[in-house]
């Protein structure tokens, strides 16, 4: 659990880099901090670990305040992503890996077993990568060192700063995919910074929108689409606002305006009421033919223009002042 | 020369010196480097934390290095006297501006996202220190180890000049004695111990650097027993102390001399003639080899000991000139002559007094002493030529050179330059036979014993003689070298052995017999 409680930063030129700033993230969830560069999000996340210290304001990490807390020991209990990984060239794979938990003196045997297991894991051939040094690994197999790194001594606070920034749009998606189906990181209380609107889609539970150092709404994702506080908020998603929309939608969102249809011959469900509206239309378009839906009352099928039909439904009721999109 | 024995010959003969001068010389070194890295590489790390300070470190760092290595030797001697302490103080501060320099960058070069994540994760200062900018900084503070140990080597060379032995013992006693040989024997191990250790150093920096971690367990033990090499040679000794020059260690008229002909053996010191009478006056050394007329004589209150065997032959001095040149001015021979006879022994010491002691210009006590004797006339600036006059880096030299410059520019219409400060004999007297300076004063015995290289048997004959000496140097001069001695111009400067007037009296040391009788006995 992280509390932030009027959190202010100003640097040298006087300017103030965070203003204000208060969220709170739970255990197992995931907040992620988003915006422009400058926009104080990687000054806020930097401050829970104590790299830079507050004028003013509390932070708290799992209930204790930060300043009460030995520094090294509070680092130690967090771990701590990098954008370019930050691997130390001097060491292996297995040592990168075991830095914390060295730190903590836990005992080689312990240490080595663990660092296998999250090799395992990530993906990482043990065989083949164990002994090498960072610089003989790929990018993205650099990142999933660093990302196992910061899980070695299995903090209760993850914090990742921009960790797949460095990564082509391939490997970025694939190890972000990794990251997301790791049972590690459920029991966590995880803050990632990103510009990346669609990966803050994707990986965060809430999105936490900065901008000039002061957040600007935090929510859901299907909350800062269709409730925008400002101008600021809705303009920012404005790009990709047909794929965002039909993402942070999930189907039990669009429940009441699909029809009833219970499908005929074929009784295998393709997707969950929990999958979101863009996979629906991946599978409806893959296939092209309706496709079958498993809610938690009973199975229904739809095709194209009924998803359709009731995502456009669902938004005219949600956004009272009927924004108009990309969809036409 | 043609009758030098060959450099194999030479270093087999020397084997033992060469060897306990090669241990001194990596010792010097690795003290001097030793005492730099414990604290370069700790002043490096601080000024990496306290930014204000770096700018002044290595300004004074740098400014220490730009001082020439002669220069610093010789600020060391007020402050440490002469012997090991000053030549490691010189060599220390030459390898600390390398060695801060490259701990400083290298750890500022270190990737900051490596150290942010080092911080990150809960690294201390100190372990951040240990663990990941020294680590990744090895490469380049090595480097600075590797420029500081070949400057090192280079420089300890020059620690022959104060006392603290090395190669350049060798190096700068062949140069005086004009044996190439011995300049080899010196010169070429020197070139091969920085050779070897750049590529022991440059070895250590390839390592990865999981392996220096284990390798650097061993450096600093290395260091110590490089180090150690320095004492070893000194655990011999006698009571009194002597420090000899470069050039009359090598002699037959210097210290071979006094060991075949008096059998005198005692503790010995190689030293720069510059420093040698002030290092006696002071209690350093006990004994010298002085020069009869020198200034400084007077000045320390030394006494020359009694030449009971004869083994120092008369040194007259004259002028000796191309015999070109005199054919091509032959107004030149009349105006130098005009100085023959003139100067006795006391008068050269007291002229050298002025100089040396109370720092008086030696162009200015050549002029006094002209205009005294009745022999300055005005400059006439001629056209007809040039002359080029040579001295050599000590003692009468640079007064007498002054002397013939103003007697040529007075008395010729040739215009007359100096080149004084020729560092010894062979210098000089290359430049003589390669026509870059036209004439130098030189001493006949040196002519004969060092230029000439008279056979033993030749020698004997002629020692007891001055007239004997001068007329066979002048004979052999013009046959081998086409070279003319003019008139000798009256003082005697020979060598001798000197003490402390105190101390030879509270001794009763009179001769160098009685020297050798005390040795015995204490």
């Amino acid at each position: 659990m992280i509390k932030l409680e009027h959190v202010n930063k100003s640097f040298h030129n006087g300017k103030p880099a965070v203003r204000d700033v208060s969220f709170e993230v739970n255990t197992g969830e995931t907040l992620v901090l988003l915006g422009t560069s400058g926009s104080g999000k990687t000054t806020t996340l930097r401050m829970i670990n104590r790299l830079i210290a507050p004028d003013s304001g509390q932070i708290l990490v799992n209930g204790e305040s930060v300043n009460t807390q030995q520094t090294e020991a509070l680092r130690r209990n967090i771990g701590y992503v990098l954008q370019d990984n930050g691997l130390f060239p001097h060491y292996t794979v297995a040592e990168n890996i075991g830095i914390v938990p060295t730190l903590l003196k836990w005992d080689k045997k312990r240490i080595e077993e663990r660092t296998r297991s999250l090799m395992e894991k990530l993906r990482l051939s043990v065989a083949d990568h164990y002994d090498e040094y960072p610089q003989q690994l790929s990018g993205g197999q650099q990142q999933r060192v660093g990302l196992a790194r910061a899980l070695a001594a299995d903090p209760a606070v993850l914090l990742m700063d921009e960790p797949f920034g460095a990564l082509d749009p391939v490997t970025r998606a694939s190890v972000r995919k990794e990251f997301r189906s790791l049972d590690e990181i459920h029991n966590k209380t995880v803050i990632m910074v990103t510009h990346d609107v669609p990966e803050a889609f994707e990986l965060g539970n809430r999105i936490c929108l900065m901008d000039k150092g002061a957040i600007q709404q935090t929510g859901t994702p299907a909350e800062l689409l269709f409730n925008p506080v400002n101008d600021f908020v809705s303009n920012f998603f404005q790009e990709q606002r047909f794929w965002l929309e039909l993402n942070a939608l999930r189907l039990t969102d669009i429940r009441s305006w699909l029809s009833d249809t219970v499908p005929g011959e074929n009784h295998a469900p393709v997707l969950k009421g929990e999958d979101s509206c863009w996979d629906a239309l991946e599978q409806l378009t893959t296939l092209s033919a309706p496709v079958n839906i498993l809610f938690n009352d009973k199975l229904v099928r739809i095709d194209t223009s009924e998803l359709m039909h009731a995502f456009t439904q669902y938004k005219q009721t949600v956004s009272g002042h009927g924004r108009s999109t990309r969809l036409s | 020369m043609e009758d030098q024995p060959g450099f194999p010959e030479f270093v087999q003969q020397q084997a033992g010196k060469l060897l306990e001068q090669t241990l001194q010389h990596i010792g010097l070194t690795f003290i001097s480097l030793l005492i730099a890295v414990v604290i370069g590489v700790p002043l490096g790390i601080l000024i990496t934390r306290r930014k204000k300070l770096a700018g002044i470190v290595l300004g004074i760092a740098g400014v220490l290095q730009t001082i020439p290595s002669i220069a610093l030797l010789g600020f060391m001697i007020p402050l440490l006297g002469i012997g090991a302490k000053p030549a490691i103080m010189a060599l220390f501060l030459y390898a600390l501006l390398p060695i801060i320099r490259n701990t400083y960058t290298g750890i500022l070069q270190v990737d900051p996202v490596v150290i942010d994540a080092a911080t990150g994760m809960g690294m201390s200062k100190r372990q951040l220190l240990y663990r990941v900018q020294l680590p990744l900084a090895m490469p380049v503070l090595l480097a600075g180890i590797r420029t500081a140990t070949v400057i090192n080597v280079g420089v300890a060379t020059l620690a022959a000049y104060i006392a603290a032995g090395g190669l350049g013992e060798f190096i700068f006693g062949g140069i005086a004695l004009n044996n190439t040989n011995m300049i080899l024997a010196g010169a070429i191990p020197a070139a091969l111990l920085a050779i070897i250790f750049d590529w022991a150093v440059a070895r250590l920096q390839k390592l990865r650097a999981q392996k220096v971690k284990t390798a650097l367990y061993f450096l600093p033990f290395l260091l110590v027993i490089l180090s150690s090499f320095y004492l070893l040679p000194a655990a011999y000794g006698s009571s009194l102390v002597a420090g000899f020059t470069p050039e009359f260690m090598g002699r037959k008229d210097g210290n071979l001399g006094l060991k075949q002909v008096y059998g005198l053996h005692m503790r010995t010191v190689v030293i720069s003639d510059m420093i040698m009478y002030k290092a006696a006056y002071e209690k350093t050394l006990d004994v010298i080899s002085g020069s009869t007329t020198d200034g400084r004589v007077r000045a320390f209150d030394l006494q020359a000991l009694t030449d009971d065997k004869h083994i120092f032959p008369p040194y007259y001095a004259a002028p000796i000139v191309r015999q070109e040149t005199l054919d091509k001015y032959p107004e030149l021979a009349p105006a130098l002559n005009k100085l023959s006879g003139i100067i006795n022994d006391s008068v050269m010491t007291e002229l050298n007094y002025r100089v040396d002691h109370l720092k008086q210009d030696p162009a200015a006590v050549a002029s006094d002493f002209l205009k005294a004797k009745g022999l300055l006339q005005v400059a006439k600036h001629g056209t007809k030529g040039t002359v080029v006059i040579g001295a050599k880096i000590f003692g009468d030299g640079y007064i007498l050179a002054n002397m013939y410059k103003l007697l040529v520019n007075g008395y010729t219409e040739l215009e007359a330059t100096t080149k004084t400060g020729l560092g010894g004999t062979k210098i000089c007297f290359d430049a003589l036979t390669n026509g870059q300076i036209d004439l130098y004063p030189e001493y006949s015995g040196t002519g004969l014993l060092v230029i000439l290289q008279a056979d033993k048997s030749v020698v004997d004959t002629l020692i007891s003689d001055n007239q004997k000496v001068y007329d066979y140097v002048s004979r052999e001069f013009m046959q081998r070298y086409h070279i003319k001695w003019l008139p000798p111009i009256g003082f005697n400067n020979t060598y001798a052995l000197m003490m402390r007037r105190q101390q030879a009296a509270d001794l009763h040391i009179t001769s160098i017999s009685d020297l050798k009788e005390y040795l015995l006995h204490h």
